[in-house]
């Protein structure tokens, strides 16, 4: 569904999109969950892993018409990282495709 | 494309005129562009949001993006007791912290193409640890320290790092150096002459370009040191 140009998703499009965009960087090597680690000691990606996601998920936004950014204040300073797991990162992606809305 | 900072004036602007001479298309980025002479945005290096603007906008258009010239910087000739904390600051934000800006901001349009050459700028202060240049040099060992670490963290996309640390160049920014001081710091260099800006971008075409493929995490010396 799409309105102004936006394309309307809920948080669980926004988590199915991380978890293809996983499994696209891995080729297909890794089975992502919702609350795998994206980083610290029980990280499943390595960081340049981490950095391909979210490029991948850079242009998924640029493709429903909205800026996905990864390194602002707001997303990295939250005292629990959007990086935790995928469900976080998820939430975060679904977030700002709303306040783009 | 190459973007080069602080191309309104000095090295920025002799680095990008000479690599569009050579054919580059080079995108300027600089707090003053009136009136030059090629693509050019307005820009403060230490405003990190100017910067990710002009990123997402490079995105958007889909430009290519090869290399990063980090030439924007200012210098202060004082001595550490002598230098008023605003001073520091700046130094420290344009210098250094705009350096690191640029690199998170535009590394990752080359991360895209796993391909790419950043050029940072240090100075031959650092590495002779000149009288009078303590917080210049300070920013400047700020930028090789993290020139290196962040080749390491570059290397996996095939983007090199490396910095060009000048002598005494003819620019403004030797305006206010005394001749004596000048000779003083040509004098302990390898090779004890002023260099030209053209010598700076005859190092950072090298850079930028193929040849020099082997180097990544250096800090390169004009003059020597």
């Amino acid at each position: 569904m799409t309105t102004c140009g936006y394309i309307i998703m809920n948080l669980k499009d926004s988590k199915n999109i991380v978890l293809a965009c996983i499994v696209e960087i891995t080729d297909d090597e890794i089975k992502p969950t919702d609350e795998m680690s994206l980083i610290g000691k029980d990280a499943t990606l390595d960081s340049m892993k981490l950095v391909e996601l979210c490029l991948a998920l850079e242009d998924k936004a640029a493709d429903l018409k909205f800026e996905f950014d990864w390194t602002s204040e707001t997303a990295m300073s939250k005292s629990r990282s959007l990086f935790r797991t995928v469900s976080s990162l998820a939430e975060e992606f679904h977030v700002q495709s709303q306040n783009a809305q | 494309m190459i973007i080069v900072t602080g191309a309104s004036r000095g090295l920025g602007r002799s680095v990008a005129e000479r690599l569009i001479e050579s054919g580059e298309e080079v995108l300027g980025i600089s707090r003053d562009t009136k009136s030059l002479p090629f693509e050019a945005v307005a820009g403060d290096v230490a405003d990190h949001n100017t910067l990710k603007s002009i990123a997402q906008k490079l995105r958007k258009e889909k430009r290519v993006l090869e290399g990063v010239v980090n030439a924007a910087g200012i210098a202060s000739m004082n001595l550490a007791v002598t230098t008023p904390p605003s001073m520091t600051q700046k130094l420290i934000q344009t210098n250094l912290v705009g350096t690191i800006h640029c690199c998170q901001v535009f590394a990752p349009l080359m991360i895209r193409r796993k391909k790419g050459s950043i050029i940072n700028f240090s100075t031959i202060a650092v590495a002779l640890g000149l009288k009078g240049e303590s917080i210049y040099a300070a920013s400047k060992a700020g930028v090789e320290g993290f020139s290196r670490a962040f080749a390491r963290e570059m290397a996996d996309f095939n983007i090199r790092v490396n910095c060009v640390a000048p002598g005494p160049i003819r620019t403004d920014l030797l305006k206010g150096v005394s001749e004596e001081q000048i000779e003083t710091i040509v004098s302990q260099q390898v090779l004890p002459k002023v260099f030209e800006p053209g010598d700076v971008s005859d190092l950072c075409q090298f850079l930028l370009g193929p040849s020099s493929a082997s180097l990544s995490g250096q800090v390169l010396h004009v003059g020597g040191a």
